[in-house]
């Protein structure tokens, strides 16, 4: 089966610094993929590349993106615009500041759905040609703003719960086959995110869309995701079944953030976090970019670049992924 | 090595922002160069009256027949001088207030960032009129003119990079450990806003030579027979339509002096004072 | 309802700032050459004339009753006779508002209607670290070439080919040369300083067209600073009625500094400043109905 979201040895350097070294990532249609990874470990560059949306600093040194068989990277202007409009969604990790600040919610919801319907796209519940507010309160209650008073509100007047929900309507307004959410609840009150997420899981399930949910949160990626991909230093490390990534890691980086998962710990045995920090890259890493805080790192740990090691149903970016299985 | 090579670049100036300051050098040497009369007496009169450039007066003669070429220079020397003298003392000014008021906060910052207010509320030309009103027109009052008009923006600007550098922890420590407060403002606060002030000041340097330029144009800012951009500009425009090269000289000169500065004023900007380039369309 | 607070305090402070500069002009008032009798009457004036303004302004009474009794008349219009043409400056006023009001209106029209695309296509041609020193010295040029000297080079071109340089079109084309490269830069960095905000980045993100976010999420969003440039200027007004010989009201002022005609200066000084602010006012008020942000901040 040929993946929905195909990313291969991608490179992406900011000027001097490396964000991504070689990462690769694969999302089949109607999957919800995780990709964790600690802060600068390159995800947000990751999510922003599946829709072409670097900065301009950004340059794609190599590798490819292919969205249903699209080279994202390589398509005209007009095919890229139509390519995000139709088979993408982002939902980024600030609500407020991604809604225009001087319109209405409403006013915004009805602009998007506008576009789409000029593109003879009928969206879920466009009874009136996404004219009216029927329409409006339709996508709003999709992600349970009920309030009528949310509509005519401003996006400072909501709370990054609401903001967040409404943003969400935007990007599903669609019905996109790929989601893309960078950190959606790293902004919000714990009590907020989980319904949230309830919301973002529950639509795109009923639409059919894939979803790359970016995320520090190892344990609660792995309990909603169908797949989990372990980012480090810029490049994905371990990726398949979440209850394999998270149940039985393989790599050692995997194994460490597993195990100081605070979700995992069982009382009374100590939290064993990962020591040392990680690399700031400004090339191509020379060998495991981990290998200087990995207890089983060997001599062409440091010299020599892995490739991906197929490990039961998982990828996994280690010289000695072979040997830890067995240890595992 | 293309790597290095970026980095290097970044932290050096731009070619046109170095092409800027080169100008700006060249004008300076002119204006030292007027002093030992380089390009000979302003005041001699050379030739006939109202000639075209040629040997022997370069730029042309004026109304009295004396060469433009070292009447310009000294007119470059003339408007840089009172212009530089007016922003060296807004500089000094605003970075007092500016970084009493942004430091110190409370009554003492409401009141100077009153006064500032007060006097962004007028035109700039408005503001310059009214003190060659009071002053009487004259070099003096080209200076103050300069120095009123410069001083609200730098020291609004200057407030807000000593308040950002107040809220610092190491300023706070400083405080903490018990240094004192012309110990805390001179080594901590002064050193942080000094690009503030470097790149206001390099603005308020093309905005003086305007307002020097504007105020001797309408007659009273530098007067005659003392040569300014100005003077020479508002000299040259009554007999602009027989002798253009009057207007001309003066007017390139002063265009490219400006021009030079606030493409310095760009460089130093992005180099002291990075902003976010992150846009997609 | 919090706009309107915010808005009501914006114009008590405004209040304040007009007081305040009331108070620098009657200390510069006072400051004159020829004291405040002679500068309200001219040096022509009789001792009974001075007698008659001694008691009316109170001049026997302290700085501050003096202060109050200006600031009375100056309240009431009064702001005294001009020593040359011996007429109340008010009347004198009155009468060249229409030159200096149509010069101005066509210099904002200009402004709004080619300064705001043109800032707008350079800021979206604008690429971080270049943008092309062409195109970096063609726009540091638009704002290098102060009002009198490009004002000098119009008439000089003009008069040379024989054009008319009569009537308004010249000096109002000036000007709005002017109120354009002022605007496109302004608008220009305001453009820049929206393009990189997440909303933005989000509608990029939605598939929509650069003219299509342009239009409903930038131009709205960039509107402030552009409108407030437009209150600069009555600066270049000012430069632009001299130097064509138009009877408006800052020509008249340039002459009143020259004749030391001070009524006039002052009176002509203290209104450009208030109509300065109070168009800063009424802007912060448009600007506030296009950003509901705004009622928020205060
Ligand atoms: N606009 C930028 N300019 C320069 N460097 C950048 C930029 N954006 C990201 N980087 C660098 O690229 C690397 C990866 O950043 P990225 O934002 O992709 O990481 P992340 O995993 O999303 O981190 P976080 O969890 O903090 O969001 C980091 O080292 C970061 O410093
Ligand atoms: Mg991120």
């Amino acid at each position: 089966m040929s993946a929905l979201l195909e990313v291969d040895g991608l490179e992406v350097d900011y000027g001097t610094a490396r964000a991504l070294d070689g990462a690769d990532l694969r999302v089949a249609a109607g999957e919800a993929v995780g990709v964790v990874g600690e802060s600068g470990s390159g995800k947000s560059t990751l999510g922003a590349a599946i829709g072409r949306l670097l900065p301009r600093q950004a340059v794609v040194a190599a590798g490819t993106v292919r969205v249903a068989g699209e080279p994202v990277l390589d398509l005209p202007p007009a095919a890229l615009r139509r390519l995000r409009r139709q088979r993408l969604g982002f939902v980024f990790q600030d609500p407020i500041a991604s809604l225009d600040p001087t319109m209405r919610v409403g006013a915004q919801l009805r602009l998007v759905l506008r576009a789409h319907g000029r593109d003879g796209r009928e969206s879920p519940g466009g009874r009136d040609g996404g004219r009216g507010g029927a329409d409006v309160a339709f996508h709003l209650a999709r992600v349970k703003l009920d309030d009528p008073r949310v509509a005519a509100a401003y996006p400072h007047q909501l709370s990054g719960g609401m903001a967040q929900r409404v943003a969400i309507a935007l990007a599903m307004a669609a019905s996109p086959e790929l989601l893309v959410a960078d950190e959606p609840t790293a902004s919000l009150d714990s009590q907020v995110r989980e319904e949230v997420l309830n919301v973002v899981f529950a639509l795109a399930r009923q639409a059919g869309t894939s979803i790359v949910w970016l995320s520090h949160d190892l344990p609660a990626v792995a309990r909603r995701c169908d797949r989990v991909a372990v980012m480090y230093a810029g490049r994905v490390v371990e990726s398949g079944p979440a209850a394999d990534v998270l149940g039985d890691p393989v790599h050692p980086y995997t194994a460490a953030l597993a195990r100081s998962a605070p979700a995992v710990a069982v009382p009374g045995v100590r939290l064993e976090p990962v020591p040392g920090r990680p690399p700031v890259l400004t090339g191509p890493s020379p060998g495991c970019a981990f290998a200087p805080r990995c207890p089983f790192a060997e001599d062409r740990c440091a010299t020599e670049r892995p490739e991906p090691v197929r490990v039961g149903a998982k990828d996994v970016l280690c010289h000695r992924a072979a040997e830890l299985e067995v240890i595992a | 090595m293309n790597r290095t090579a970026r980095v290097k670049r970044s932290r050096r100036l731009d070619p046109l922002s170095l092409a800027g300051l080169g100008c700006l050098l060249l004008l300076v040497l002119v204006a030292l160069g007027s002093l030992v009369h380089a390009g000979g007496d302003p005041d001699a009169i050379v030739g006939p009256r109202l000639r075209p450039p040629g040997p022997g007066w370069w730029l042309g003669t004026d109304n009295l027949g004396r060469s433009m070429l070292p009447r310009v220079m000294e007119g470059v020397g003339t408007t840089l001088l009172l212009s530089s003298a007016a922003v060296l003392v807004t500089a000094a000014l605003s970075a007092g207030f500016g970084i009493l008021a942004g430091y110190r906060g409370g009554y003492l910052n409401e009141l100077i960032m009153r006064v500032v207010e007060l006097l962004y509320s007028f035109p700039a030309i408005v503001l310059a009129i009214l003190v060659a009103a009071v002053a009487g027109p004259g070099q003096l009052a080209a200076v103050a003119s300069i120095v009123l008009v410069t001083i609200p923006l730098m020291t609004r600007l200057v407030r807000a990079a000593a308040v950002a550098v107040a809220e610092r922890d190491y300023v706070t420590a400083a405080a903490i450990s018990g240094a004192g407060l012309p110990r805390i403002l001179g080594r901590h606060v002064l050193p942080n806003v000094a690009g503030t002030i470097a790149v206001q000041g390099t603005y308020a340097l093309s905005v003086g030579i305007s307002v020097e330029g504007g105020l001797s144009f309408l007659g009273f800012g530098v007067q005659p027979p003392q040569a300014s951009l100005g003077v020479l500009i508002r000299q040259g425009g009554t007999y602009m339509m027989a002798a253009p090269w009057l207007i001309i000289g003066p007017g390139v000169v002063l265009v490219l002096a400006i021009l030079s500065i606030n493409v310095l004023g760009d460089g130093l900007r992005d180099r002291f004072e990075p902003r976010e380039t992150r846009s997609l369309i | 309802m919090r706009l309107l607070l915010w808005w009501a305090g914006r114009a008590l402070s405004s209040a304040v700032t007009l007081l305040g500069i009331s108070v620098l002009i009657f200390a510069a008032l006072r400051l004159m050459p020829g004291g405040f009798a002679e500068t309200i009457l001219g040096p022509f004036a009789t001792p009974a004339q001075k007698a008659e303004l001694a008691a009316r302004y109170g001049l026997d009474q302290s700085v501050f009753a003096q202060y109050g009794h200006w600031l009375a008349a100056v309240g009431t219009g009064d702001f005294g006779t001009s020593m040359i043409s011996r007429q109340p400056v008010a009347a004198e006023l009155w009468a060249r508002l229409p030159v200096t009001g149509r010069l101005t209106l066509f210099a904002v029209a200009a402004a709004v209607l080619a300064g705001v695309p043109l800032g707008v296509l350079t800021a979206l041609r604008a690429r971080p670290g270049g943008g092309g020193a062409a195109g970096r010295l063609l726009s540091g040029l638009g704002v290098s070439v102060p009002e009198f000297a490009l004002g000098s080079l119009v008439v000089f071109v003009v008069s040379r080919y024989g054009l008319q340089t009569s009537g308004y079109l010249l000096p109002a084309a000036v000007l709005s040369i002017f109120a354009i490269s002022a605007t496109a830069r302004t608008t220009r960095d305001a453009v820049l300083n929206v393009l990189v905000e997440p909303h933005v980045t989000a509608a990029v993100a939605r598939g929509e067209t650069p003219w299509f976010i342009v239009r409903h999420h930038i131009l709205r969003n960039a509107a402030g600073p552009v409108l407030t440039l437009t209150a600069y200027l009555l600066g270049g007004a000012l430069i632009v009625e001299y130097l064509f010989n138009l009877p408006g009201i800052g020509s008249y002022v340039v002459q009143a500094v020259g004749r030391r005609d001070y009524a006039v200066v002052q009176a002509g000084v203290l209104l450009a400043a208030t109509v300065f602010i109070v168009m800063n006012v009424l802007i912060d008020l448009l600007v506030g109905l296009v950003d509901p942000r705004l009622g928020r901040r205060a």
